[in-house]
C-alpha cells in the first residue's frame, strides 16, 4: 500500500503572528522587525514570541496550547511527532543550580501532548535544522504504508541561552539583521516558533509529494561549498514526486544569511535546475532561523501565503554577491503556485527537501 | 518484509570507549561526543567493509541522551561566561554525529536521531518499521537501528541491521502489522538482546515486539 500523503491544518506562533494566516499578512506588509538578545558582551538580533509569561515552562505551554487551538479538534490517540533540537534546555537555564535532568532527555514531549490533549503515540526527533522534515518524513511514511491515518508535526523552540552562546561561540551569528544571498551577508539571526501540521491520508488542499533527506558531511558546521550534497538532495526530491525542475515555481530557500550555507545552496541550485531557475524565497529574514522548529514553521507560513497567492518579498536583500549569483525575490507577487520545493540545509550537515503540490 | 542480518548488544566500560574506536579505525576519532564514538562502533560491527559503501540509513534512539555534555553546557552558560567552548556545545548536539561518521561508512545516507521521553522504553517498532518501509521503496540497501546510551558507569549499544534482500543466511526475516500476541515482547532499549537469545535457542514459534503505543507497529520476527 503507498497512499499520498496531504496536509489538512495547521498552526503557527512566531514573531510574525500568532496564526498562519496573521504571518502570511505580516509577510506580505514587509515586516522582519526584530528584538535584541544578549550573550555577554554582544548583542544579536532575535525573533521572540509575542508571550507574556516568563516562566519558561508556563509561556511554553501558553504557545502550545495556542498552536493546538490552531489544528480544532482532534482525536486524542491521533500520533504526536515533536520536532526540536532544544526541547527545554530554557527550563533547565532557569531553574538554576537546582535543576535536574530528567532521566528521559526528551521528556518534555510528555508535557507537549498533554499540552495538547494528545494521548496517543509520541516521538521525539532531534537533527538540528532538518527536524522538523525528518519527523515528516517519518510520520508520512506510516501514513503512506497504511500503518496510521493521521498525525500531527510539532515544531518547537524555545528562547534559550545555551543554543544562542552555542552558535555565537562558533562566530556563526550576524550582529546586524539576516541577510540572504546578500553579498554582505553575516550570519544567522535566531528565533523561537511554535509550529504543527496535520498530516493524514484524507485529501487536503497540498500534498507532500516528495520529501528527501541526505548528509554532507564536509564538516560538522557547514557544508561541501560546490554544494553537491544538496543538489543530490533536491534532485532526489524531485525524482520521487515525479516532477522536473522545470515543474517547480517557487523554492523556499534555506538561505540563512551564512556566508557558506548560502553559497552552497546557491551552487547546488544551479546545478539541480541550470537554466530554469525559479523564483527564491527566504523566510528567515522575517521570522529568523528558529532551527528545530524551522521546516514546520517554515511550511506553515509558507502554505499560508500560497493560500492567500501573495508570495512576500525576501527581506535583507539588496546586493547580489558576484560569487553567489542569484537574487532571491525582492518584490512581492500574487502569482498562484502550484508545486514548491522547501530546502532545508542543517547544522551538522543534515539537508533536506520537501516538494508541496496543490491538489 | 526485510531481513534481519544482525542483532548486536555491545557494552563497555565508559573509558574503553575511545580505545575501541581506535581499535576499529586504527586512529582516534577527534572531538567527536561519546554516543558518536558509540555509534560508530557499533555501525562498523554491524557492517563489513564491503557493505559500507552501499546505500545505507541510521536511526538511533537514547534515553540519556547528551546528559553529561548538557550538563557542562548549562554549568558554563549559568557560570555567566557568556560564550562556551565550541566544542562543548557540539557535544550536545546528537545530530553532528552523521557527519563524523559517514568518512567511515561511505554509504551512510540518512541518519535520525530519537531522544526517548520515558525511562525504560523505546521505539524499536517506530524505528523498525520505518527501515521496513524504506527497504521496500528502494531508498536504502541496509538500515541500522540503534539504542545507544552512556553514562558515568556505562556504555551501551543495542544494534539491529535490517537489508531489504536476504544475504547470505540471514537469521530472520521481519514482518510489520502483525497482531500482538499476549507474548509479544514490550518495546524496551535491550530488545535486540531479547532478540539475539531467541534467535540462539530453538523454538520455531515466531517473536513478536509490541509497540507501546500503536497497535499497528506490531514487528514479527520469523526464524530463516
Amino acid at each position: 500500500m503507498r497512499r499520498a500523503v496531504h496536509i489538512v491544518g495547521s498552526g503557527l506562533l512566531c514573531a510574525r503572528g500568532d496564526a498562519p494566516g496573521t504571518v502570511a499578512d505580516a509577510l506580505w506588509a514587509g515586516e522582519c522587525s526584530h528584538d535584541q538578545r544578549q550573550v555577554g558582551e554582544r548583542s544579536f538580533p532575535y525573533y521572540r514570541l509575542p508571550l507574556l509569561e516568563t516562566d519558561w515552562l508556563a509561556r511554553a505551554e501558553a504557545a502550545v496550547r495556542q498552536v493546538a487551538g490552531q489544528l480544532g479538534e482532534l482525536p486524542p490517540d491521533t500520533p504526536l511527532f515533536v520536532a526540536s533540537s532544544s526541547f527545554q534546555i530554557g527550563h533547565f537555564e532557569q531553574a538554576g543550580a537546582d535543576r535536574e535532568l530528567p532521566a528521559a532527555t526528551a521528556s518534555f514531549s510528555r508535557h507537549l501532548a498533554a499540552w495538547m490533549g494528545l494521548s496517543g503515540a509520541r516521538h521525539s526527533l532531534s537533527n538540528a535544522c532538518i527536524s522538523g522534515f525528518s519527523a515528516i518524513d517519518a510520520a508520512r511514511s506510516l501514513i503512506a504504508a497504511g500503518q496510521i491515518e493521521e498525525a500531527v508535526i510539532l515544531g518547537i523552540e524555545l528562547d534559550n541561552a545555551s543554543t544562542l552562546a552555542g552558535f555565537a561561540g562558533m562566530e556563526l551569528l550576524s550582529r546586524t539583521r539576516c541577510r540572504p544571498f546578500d553579498a554582505e551577508r553575516d550570519g544567522l539571526a535566531l528565533g523561537e516558533a511554535v509550529a504543527a501540521i496535520h498530516l493524514s491520508a484524507r485529501p487536503g488542499r497540498w500534498r507532500i509529494a516528495g520529501l528527501h533527506t541526505g548528509i554532507d558531511a564536509w564538516s560538522t558546521t557547514g557544508p561541501n561549498p560546490d554544494g553537491t550534497p544538496i543538489a543530490q538532495t533536491m534532485q532526489a526530491c524531485l525524482a520521487e514526486a515525479g516532477l522536473s525542475p522545470g515543474d517547480i515555481e517557487l523554492i523556499k530557500l534555506q538561505a540563512a544569511g551564512s556566508p557558506g550555507t548560502d553559497l552552497a545552496e546557491a551552487n547546488a541550485l544551479r546545478t539541480a535546475f541550470g537554466q530554469r531557475m525559479p523564483p527564491l524565497l527566504s523566510l528567515k529574514p522575517m521570522l529568523g532561523h528558529t532551527l528545530g522548529a524551522s521546516g514546520i514553521a517554515e511550511l506553515t507560513a509558507l502554505i499560508a501565503c500560497l493560500d492567500a497567492d501573495h508570495i512576500p518579498a525576501t527581506a535583507g536583500f539588496s546586493r547580489v554577491d558576484p560569487e553567489i549569483a542569484l537574487f532571491p525575490m525582492v518584490e512581492r507577487s500574487t502569482v498562484h503556485v502550484e508545486r514548491a520545493l522547501l530546502n532545508l540545509i542543517g547544522f551538522g550537515g543534515g539537508l533536506a527537501s520537501l516538494a508541496l503540490v496543490r491538489q | 518484509m526485510s531481513y534481519l542480518q544482525i542483532a548486536l548488544s555491545q557494552q563497555l566500560a565508559p573509558a574503553e570507549v575511545p580505545a575501541a574506536v581506535r581499535a576499529a579505525l586504527g586512529k582516534p576519532l577527534r572531538r567527536a561526543a561519546p554516543l558518536t564514538q558509540l555509534a560508530l562502533i557499533g555501525a562498523l560491527a554491524c557492517l563489513p567493509a564491503e557493505r559500507r559503501g552501499l546505500p545505507t540509513a541510521l536511526l538511533w534512539q537514547s534515553t540519556r541522551g547528551p546528559r553529561q555534555e548538557t550538563r557542562l553546557l548549562l554549568e558554563e552558560i549559568s557560570e555567566g561566561t557568556a560564550e562556551p567552548m565550541p566544542y562543548d556545545f557540539l557535544a550536545t548536539q546528537p545530530a553532528i554525529a552523521a557527519a563524523q561518521i559517514q568518512p567511515f561508512i561511505p554509504g551512510l545516507r540518512s541518519a535520525s536521531y530519537f531522544p526517548l521521553d520515558t525511562p525504560g522504553t523505546a521505539d524499536w517498532s517506530l524505528l523498525l518499521t520505518l527501515a521496513t518501509n524504506w527497504l521496500a521503496e528502494g531508498r536504502y540497501a541496509q538500515v541500522l537501528c540503534t539504542h545507544l546510551d552512556h553514562s558515568q558507569t556505562t556504555a551501551e549499544g543495542q544494534w539491529l541491521c535490517l537489508t531489504q534482500a536476504a544475504l547470505e543466511n540471514p537469521p530472520a526475516r521481519l514482518q510489520i502489522g502483525a497482531m500482538a500476541t499476549p507474548g509479544a515482547l514490550p518495546d524496551t532499549p535491550d530488545f535486540p538482546a531479547h532478540l539475539a537469545h531467541w534467535l540462539a535457542g530453538k523454538l520455531d514459534s515466531p517473536l513478536q515486539l509490541r509497540s507501546a503505543t500503536t497497535s499497528q507497529l506490531a514487528v514479527e520476527f520469523a526464524r530463516l
